[in-house]
């Protein structure tokens, strides 16, 4: 049984189509990533699944339960737009979620997050006395009090300090390693390649992209060349072969035309100027995210 | 039904600790009461200036009687039978011979002392106000410097008075004679009579005193007021919590039927606590003035189902509003349509009171908004209503108040994450339909 099972849904809002006949399953224990740019349906499709949102047309699963109407104590839920009661202080605050969502006494385990995020000095104070930063682990900590076997974190590490992000990070795949299925949604390609079990791509809501990081990647074939050359991009400018230069300032990402070789690549480079290191690669996902939502894509490739 | 009660322990809790919830529950009963005893105080101990009313007459023959009349009123209403203590100021009268060379000057003459607080105001009496010979008849002019004087009210009888016996001297009729014709006779508010179910004897009559009248209409007050101060802060919480964005994560574990019922239930609550201190209260005043007697006891039972009641739907009507607001000013604007069934009966206070069993009185107070104020009203005033109106009120209520809060938990579960334009009625009425 998947977590999450979603068949044919469709969500409109007025005239705009937010998700469009979408079908995704989520796996159970898994890590899986919403990928897609604003305003594509990332977060409609988590507010559905959560109930707050219901689908004009298709079925949600969660658990192989449909929910409609009710809500689950087993799942929890770290909106993009966060808010809490700022005058409330963190241990009553938390104790409040926890005890909404679960109905049962979640003191220790209040104590034992808030230890672990070193707040456990601030538990008396009120909410609007903390940081903004502080204020987000206290909310992921809302999020997952008592501990949910879904959690689904719409941009968890948004606005967060290196150090903080890999608290987090931590956090949630310690939680993945307990049996919780996460469901998260990045901007971050680097998070969702590292973290993941499984990758979702929604554009103008419709699913564009499911599957394994190797899976996706496989169906772009090695089609990419990162060089570093002396003189930069402006020295590769008008190579035969490649239809497009990515510069990332050190390295230069080029992609080649279709059936090119990269060796006649190589030596047209070596021709024109000094090499540092040359290496054919899969596309990242980032490379792929922009092939599809980029100014240039128009039509929107359905998975 | 847990997260009802989690919510709602949580709202009432935020409400209840504060500062401004303790001191408004002291501070309420202080200003009214306080002003009402001030009142008391104050007019028991006298201390009321003479004030100087100087009488211009231009007939030339109802100046004496006018000032007569006058000063018998005075003696009349100068001090209260009951306790001897003079509850009025007295007016002192003197008569100044008119000038028909320049009577302009002399009307100046007179505003000028006025303005600089000489007089309390003057009279000035028609040169035909004896015979009038045009129709309608002149008036009596009388100066003061506010508009809002209450010596106007019963100079005008002072006045008329003096004039009828002005008239009837012309007439030759005897002065003791004339004091039997112009005599006006008191009416006295009396308090309806009723027989005793016990030994079937019939009260004596017996008038009706400010605490027989006031007491009742206050528990409608008090009504009034818990609702509004209950119910206006609603549409600004829920406001500012949606600016906050705090909603989404709740909705996410708490359905929006969970959300408004145990937003409801705070209010319920928060009203409760306000309502028991106050009755508590007001009945321990009764008790200590040894008025305990004239406390509505019977319609107590009453008075907490119409609370529970109206509170219940403004609250929800007010969480579903406070929904659909992007600023603290827009839910300000809301709050005069959402309390406007409390407001509407208010309004009415005058009509009903007027005619408690007439067909208007009848109608509102059977339209479940407005039946928690105005039916209570009714049950308060002597006679009181018919027994089955206030269950057939009920039965209105008891069909509106879950259909309310069902409408309004679909209307919120849509507007709390809705961002931009307010939406407008139409598109209210569609989401409290479709969902």
């Amino acid at each position: 049984m998947d977590a999450v099972e979603i068949t044919n849904v469709t969500k409109t809002f007025g005239d705009l189509t937010a998700v469009d006949d979408l079908s995704l399953r989520v796996p159970q224990g898994s890590v899986y990533g919403f990928i897609g740019p604003n305003g594509s349906g990332k977060t409609t499709t988590m507010r559905m699944i959560v109930n707050i949102f219901y689908p004009d047309r298709g079925s949600i699963r969660v658990f192989g339960e449909q929910l409609r109407g009710t809500r689950s104590k087993h799942i929890g839920y770290l909106p993009e737009e966060r808010g809490l009661y700022r005058k409330m202080e963190v241990r009553a605050l938390l104790e409040f979620y926890g005890g909404l969502r679960g109905g049962g006494n979640v003191n220790g385990e209040v104590t034992a997050w808030l230890k672990k995020f070193d707040l456990l000095r601030c538990a008396d104070q009120k909410l609007d006395t903390l940081s903004k930063g502080m204020s987000q682990k206290i909310q992921f900590i809302a999020a997952v009090v008592p501990a949910p076997k879904l959690l689904i974190l719409d941009e968890p590490f948004s606005g967060l300090d290196p150090v903080s992000a890999d608290l987090l990070r931590d956090s949630i795949l310690e939680l993945r390693r307990r049996g919780a299925t996460v469901i998260l949604s990045t901007h971050d390609m680097h998070v969702a390649e590292s973290m993941c079990d499984g990758i979702f791509m929604i554009f103008r809501g419709k699913k564009v992209l499911d599957g394994t990081l190797d899976s996706i990647q496989s169906q772009y074939g090695s089609d990419t060349i990162r060089v570093s050359v002396e003189g930069g991009a402006a020295a590769l400018d008008g190579l035969p072969g490649v239809e497009k230069i990515r510069d990332l300032g050190q390295v230069q990402e080029l992609r080649m035309t279709p059936g090119c070789d990269p060796q006649q690549v190589l030596r047209a480079v070596v021709a024109r100027t000094r090499v540092s290191s040359f290496s054919v690669a899969r596309p990242s996902l980032h490379d792929i995210f922009v092939r599809i939502a980029g100014p240039a894509a128009e039509e929107v490739p359905v998975a | 039904m847990h997260r009802i009660f989690w919510v709602a322990r949580r709202d009432y809790l935020a409400v209840v600790k504060t500062k401004a919830f303790i001191i408004g529950l002291i501070v309420f009963p202080i200003v009214f009461g306080g002003a009402g005893m001030a009142s008391v105080f104050l007019r028991g101990k006298g201390g009321e200036q003479n004030r100087r009313i100087v009488i211009l007459d231009r007939s030339g023959a109802a100046a004496a009687a006018v000032a007569e009349a006058a000063r018998q009123r005075n003696q009349e209403v100068l001090v209260d039978k009951d306790t001897g203590l003079q509850t009025n100021p007295r007016y002192e009268f003197q008569i100044v011979p008119a000038d028909d060379t320049n009577p302009e000057q002399q009307r100046l003459a007179l505003c000028d002392q006025l303005r600089r607080g000489e007089l309390h105001g003057f009279l000035e009496i028609a040169p035909d106000a004896l015979h009038p010979k045009s129709n309608p008849p002149p008036s009596i002019a009388y100066y003061a410097a506010s508009g809002a004087d209450l010596a106007q009210q019963w100079l005008s009888q002072a006045v008329n008075t003096g004039l009828r016996r002005a008239r009837l001297a012309e007439l030759g009729v005897p002065d003791d004679r004339a004091r039997d014709v112009v005599e006006t006779a008191p009416l006295e508010s009396m308090a309806l009579v009723a027989r005793d179910p016990q030994v079937g004897t019939i009260s004596k009559p017996h008038k009706r005193g400010p605490a027989e009248a006031v007491i009742p209409i206050a528990l409608v007050m008090i009504l009034f007021v818990i609702v509004m101060v209950s119910v206006a802060p609603v549409l600004s919480t829920v406001a500012e919590d949606k600016l906050q964005r705090v909603h989404e994560m709740l909705l996410a574990i708490a359905t929006p039927v969970d959300l408004i019922g145990g937003k409801v239930l705070a209010s319920v609550g928060v009203s409760l606590t306000s309502s028991v201190f106050y009755i508590i209260g007001g009945l321990l005043a009764l008790e200590a003035l040894a008025a305990f007697g004239f406390a509505p006891l019977n319609l107590l039972p009453w008075f907490f189902v119409y609370l529970v009641a109206e509170v219940t739907m403004l609250c929800a009507m007010g969480v579903a509003l406070g929904a659909t607001c992007s600023s603290a000013q827009e839910a300000q604007q809301l709050a005069m349509p959402l309390l406007a069934p409390v407001l509407v009966p208010i309004f009415l206070f005058g009509p009903i009171l007027q005619q408690p069993s007439g067909p208007m009185a009848t109608a509102v107070s059977l339209f479940p908004l407005f039946t928690p104020i105005a039916m209570l009203l009714r049950q308060s005033l002597p006679g009181g209503v018919p027994a089955w109106q206030p269950w057939v009120g009920l039965a209105g209520i008891l069909i509106v108040v879950p259909l309310l809060t069902w409408a309004a938990a679909r209307i919120f579960r849509i507007a709390i994450l809705f961002q931009g334009q307010r939406p407008n009625a139409a598109q209210l009425l569609r989401w409290a339909i479709r969902g």
